[in-house]
């Protein structure tokens, strides 16, 4: 390789842009040409003196002014509709999303789905086929996505189906269900799963001779389980008699509809 | 509480803004807007990228309504014109001894001198430090695009400061 094919790369090679392979050949090539490696000499010196300026960190009047205002807009945004978070861990949840990213990298599936809980619920309209017609809403979700979505009746319950919408879990389409109990909203996830792939979170509950994961996150409770092909996962305020009482019969119908 | 990235916004805001109060402003626009919007960020994808997405959007929304000319709509034009010039710049001078006497103040200022879609990747780069693909992604533009603009923003940067270290009388003229 010579100088001018070089040149290129010297840039990138700075600043670590390059791949392992590149940079022996950056490497190789400054080991024998001096006015290539004083070029990257250079140029690491040039890019140190631009980081090596004075930086003024955010004023902390300014910090504190954004987590308030988030907090605000937190608390109106969980005002709105549903209770879908606890209002005291409203605002701090909330926010907390948005200001802990890092964590958000790989969170294990259960996470993500609070998470979304919490997302959708603050969307003007949440559900993307707004039916309380649990049959619409399972052939919505089968031409849509080709995903087979069970839709329990929790009406009894005096829980009432909102609608649906394809979400994304774990990279991958998923089903969204969301049903409320007067102001209280529920969520019930389906992601397809194989085998146990997906990371179980949560002390074992047993229901009726079923066994569930039960998992508090940000206040919020949730109760999941896997059958090696899909993974539930419900999310709620809803207290774990009402949440296991409706994975119950989730799993029940579930069940009846792949015998048919 | 942590506002993880607010810092380098900050930075990155104060240089593209020049200015205190409205980098402050922009921030906290742009934090609020992230929250708003935040259904739609998909998890596991680079929310700093993001957040300067976010950031840089705002503040084209505030310089069209100030009617400021500061950011261009199309660098592209820019980048055929600017070509030319730039080739006496770039690559540099390895000897510059300059770089050991630059006064304080003196990068804000060569940086203030760049034309806007240079000064605009320089920034994201060695202020925020955005990699090259999260650079692309906060400006819609290629990583070949970022790479072309970013080197030859450093060239003139550089070209602009051999030019106030003469000033200063550090370097003599013709060194």
């Amino acid at each position: 390789m010579n100088c001018a094919e070089l040149r290129a790369s010297l840039h990138p090679y700075v600043d670590g842009e390059l791949t392992v392979g590149e940079m022996a050949a950056v490497e190789g090539h400054c080991a024998e040409c001096r006015a290539c490696a004083e070029f990257v000499r250079s140029e690491h010196e040039f890019r140190q003196l631009l980081r090596r300026q004075p930086r003024e960190g955010a004023p902390a009047e300014l910090r504190g002014r954004i987590v308030r205002r988030l907090r605000r807009e937190a608390v109106a945004a969980a005002a709105r509709r549903w209770a879908f978070v606890p209002a005291a861990a409203a605002a701090a949840a909330l926010v907390a999303v948005i200001l802990m990213p890092s964590y958000r990298s790989a969170p294990p599936l259960v996470v993500e789905l609070v998470d979304k809980h919490i997302a959708y619920a603050q969307m003007e309209r949440p559900a993307e086929l707004a039916s309380s017609d649990n049959a619409q809403v399972a052939e919505w979700f089968r031409d849509r996505a080709g995903l087979y979505v069970t839709v329990p009746d929790y009406s009894p319950s005096g829980i009432r189906l909102v609608g649906g919408r394809l979400a994304d879990a774990h990279e991958r389409k998923a089903a969204y269900l969301l049903y409320e109990k007067g102001r209280t909203l529920l969520s019930v996830f389906m992601v397809p799963v194989s085998g146990n792939e997906a990371e179980p979170r949560g002390r074992r509950v047993a229901y009726r001779g079923h066994e569930y994961l039960a998992y508090e996150e940000r206040g919020l409770r949730t109760v999941s389980w896997n059958d090696g092909r899909t993974l539930y996962g419900l999310v709620s305020m809803l207290d774990y008699d009402a949440l296991l009482e409706c994975a119950e019969r989730l799993r029940l119908e579930r069940v009846r509809q792949t015998r048919l | 509480m942590a506002l993880v990235h607010l810092d380098v916004l900050y930075q990155v805001a104060l240089r593209w803004t020049r200015n205190r109060a409205e980098a402050e402003d922009v921030v906290q626009d742009t934090y609020l807007r992230a929250f708003r919007s935040f259904h739609r960020f998909a998890a596991g994808t680079n929310c700093r990228a993001w957040l300067f997405t976010i950031m840089r959007n705002e503040l084209r929304r505030r310089f069209r309504k100030q009617a400021r000319e500061v950011l261009q709509e199309d660098p592209e034009d820019l980048d055929d014109v600017e070509a030319r010039a730039d080739a006496g710049v770039v690559g540099g001078n390895p000897e510059e001894e300059f770089l050991q006497s630059v006064l304080h103040g003196d990068v804000d200022r060569a940086l203030n001198t760049l034309p806007h879609p240079f000064q605009e990747v320089v920034v994201l780069v060695d202020v925020g430090g955005l990699t090259y693909q999260e650079a692309g992604h906060v400006l819609g533009c290629p990583r070949g695009t970022v790479m072309s603009r970013l080197f030859r923003g450093r060239a003139r940067l550089r070209a602009a400061l051999g030019r106030f270290a003469r000033e200063h009388g550090y370097v003599k003229e013709g060194e």
